[in-house]
């Protein structure tokens, strides 16, 4: 990862430095005294959530309106049976104090033109995942509006942009919920509007397109993986929107194998009259990692990762070195039957012996496989459709055993080579000239399974470098 | 059903690297600690997410770079609201002990793009491979190189400006 040599290298040397100084100024006895790690008890088991929300079912009134006639038959007002109802906050937390790390909103909640300071006042707990009171003087009228919201902990509240989802001119407050327990991140947004005085948070027609984070897809998952498709939410130029990405892919062993670019659809969320946030299709966009655009005509996918192919291999006799992560040097030595013989930098040796004519040990190791210590593939230059994967475990090195939906081979209608980024790939024919792409993982101490990494095609199968989209 | 990983053990054997990990990505002792903290609560809810002890490290780090990234999020959001004379970066009291040629760096590391500053820690402090670094943040083995690149020369622009001004 060297930039150029020189300069490159001396900054690189000072970072290193740098960091290393900094962290190390964190000593063990600077910490907060060890604490076991406990379950955290949910909130909605909090005695005083459960007080709060059996208070706010004794308050919720029923739909609240934004009409100014005031002369509404009480059978038009009341909700009906099947009618999403808004719920009004609770007036408790008035002595809370203000959240830890919290900076309060400015947004025009009143739509005078002048905005309101909207403070957050936590509801004090020991995990700190007690609610938020919303408080705020209007400034039209002088008035207290307050609100309620649960947003997982008190401790960093702030707000995104404010939007105007229904486009009355004034501002909605819009706060998130995170989901800490979710890898790659999770959660969803909440918005808060001001009606009747109180700051009333608006209900989702559909909660599960507006979200972030990864969403398995139901009965699409494997014992090894399960298939999820990509959700974000964001707010752009005072609108609410979101996306959620056209296919699902392959997430487990904590590795998300998704193209850097993929198709989303997406919506805008508007807020009705009757406090509902509804989604409406805001078109496709090609979403990279950090960069997006409009859809051409039959947007797809970027090409699920399969080349460039790694082609360089050690015979009987020869030696390469590994330096990423663990070092090792890796021979092939055949005093009687061929040996695999690993040299760690720790001073670990470890052999294993192969039943195979003529081996050869890739030059890369499988990463996408195994990366926490020594890692090799085994091929053969007698036998062509010979694979075999081993791994370090402990100072023995072990041969996976492929398991789940597809075969380790390579011949005929199923290929399978090894990346120069180190992903261990194999693509199976399917229909016409679509071949499905597989990424291989360890699973297990002795395992290693597929996950699904898209469709593609190619110009020349023998030649991965010919991939394209079908 | 026994949990697959002695969350206790891990705790003890790994906090202070974590911490120390945490701390380069959020500046200030105490988030780092919250963020590892709720690290090792996630795991604590879902001990049956790492299956392997060996993999509970890495299981931890993504845990903990994507929990300092919630709290940078927040902090910058909250930055967007505060009153200028609310605008200055966290400074952890700590880095006044730093020679100056690191604090020079470790500021101009705070003007980096998060994914940016991410990618130069787990590179030069927690010495990760490319395809490690690329497996933690869920991105690209090239988004990787990539960004390393261009970091190292935002860096360094960071630095030249910071000593030109001190300069003037």
């Amino acid at each position: 990862m060297s930039t150029t040599p020189g300069t490159g290298r001396a900054i690189e040397e000072r970072v290193r430095a740098a960091l290393t100084a900094r962290a190390e100024l964190v000593r063990p006895e600077d910490l907060r005294p060890l604490a076991p790690v406990v379950d955290l008890r949910s909130r909605w088991q909090s005695p005083w959530v459960l007080l709060a929300s059996a208070a706010v079912v004794l308050l919720v009134l029923g739909v609240v309106l934004q009409r100014t006639g005031g002369r509404e038959r009480s059978d038009d007002v009341a909700p009906r049976p099947d009618t999403p109802r808004v719920e009004l906050p609770a007036d408790v937390g008035r002595d809370w104090k203000a959240a830890d790390q919290s900076t309060p909103a400015r947004l025009d909640l009143d739509g005078d033109g002048t905005p309101e300071r909207v403070e957050f006042l936590a509801e004090p707990t020991k995990d700190f995942d007690g609610r938020i009171r919303l408080q705020t003087i209007l400034s039209t009228t002088g008035d207290d509006a307050y609100g309620i919201a649960e947003l997982g902990t008190t401790i960093g509240t702030t707000a995104l942009q404010p939007i105007d989802a229904d486009s009355d001119g004034d501002e909605e407050l819009v706060l998130w919920y995170d989901d800490v327990t979710a890898v790659g991140g999770g959660g969803y947004p909440l918005v808060f509007d001001l009606r009747e005085g109180l700051l009333v948070r608006a209900l989702v027609e559909d909660p599960e397109l507006l979200v972030r984070g990864d969403v398995p897809v139901p009965g699409a998952g494997t014992e090894h993986y399960d298939m999820v498709r990509i959700h974000h939410y964001w707010v752009e130029e005072g609108r609410l929107l979101s996306s959620r990405s056209v296919n699902a892919y392959a997430a487990g062993n904590m590795t998300l194998l998704r193209p850097e670019t993929i198709v989303v659809d997406t919506w805008e969320w508007t807020l009705g009259q009757d406090g509902v946030l509804t989604p409406s299709d805001a078109g496709c966009l090609r979403l990279g990692l950090e960069a997006q655009a409009p859809c051409g005509a039959n947007e797809v996918d970027e090409v699920p990762y399969v080349s460039p192919v790694a082609t360089g291999t050690i015979g009987i006799g020869e030696e390469a070195e590994f330096t990423e992560g663990y070092r090792f040097t890796v021979g092939l030595e055949a005093f009687a039957d061929p040996s695999v013989v690993v040299e760690g930098s720790d001073g670990r040796v470890l052999t294993y012996g192969l039943e195979v004519g003529d081996p050869r040990v890739s030059t890369v190791q499988p990463m996408s496989v195994f990366h926490d210590g020594a890692s090799l593939l085994v091929t053969s230059a007698a036998d062509p459709t010979y694979l075999q994967v081993l791994v370090q475990d402990g100072d023995e090195l072990r041969a996976l055993r492929p398991v789940g939906e597809v075969d380790l081979e390579n011949d005929g209608d199923v290929r399978t080579w090894l990346t120069q980024n180190g992903a261990l790939v194999t693509v199976v024919a399917g229909e016409g000239d679509t071949w499905q792409a597989w990424q291989w993982m360890w699973v297990s101490r002795a395992e290693m399974a597929a996950l699904p990494t898209g469709t593609v095609c190619f110009d020349d199968v023998d030649d991965p470098s010919t991939a394209r989209s079908c | 059903m026994e949990p697959s990983v002695d969350i206790t053990e891990l705790y003890a054997a790994h906090r202070l690297v974590l911490v120390r990990l945490a701390v380069l990505l959020v500046d200030d002792v105490a988030s780092a600690e919250d963020v590892v903290q709720d690290a090792f609560a996630a795991l604590a809810r879902r001990p049956d997410a790492v299956k392997d002890p060996s993999k509970a490290l890495a299981y931890l780090r993504v845990s903990v770079v994507n929990g300092a990234r919630s709290a940078l999020r927040r902090r910058r959001t909250a930055r967007a609201y505060a009153p200028p004379h609310d605008l200055s970066p966290p400074s952890p009291e700590d880095s006044a002990v730093l020679a100056e040629e690191h604090r020079e760096v470790i500021a101009a590391l705070r003007a980096l793009a998060p994914r940016q500053r991410e990618v130069l820690v787990l590179r030069y402090w927690s010495d990760l491979s490319e395809s490690e670094i690329a497996r933690t943040l869920d991105i690209g083995p090239g988004t990787v190189k990539s960004t390393a690149s261009r970091a190292l020369v935002a860096l360094e622009k960071a630095m030249q400006s910071t000593s030109g001004k001190e300069e003037r």
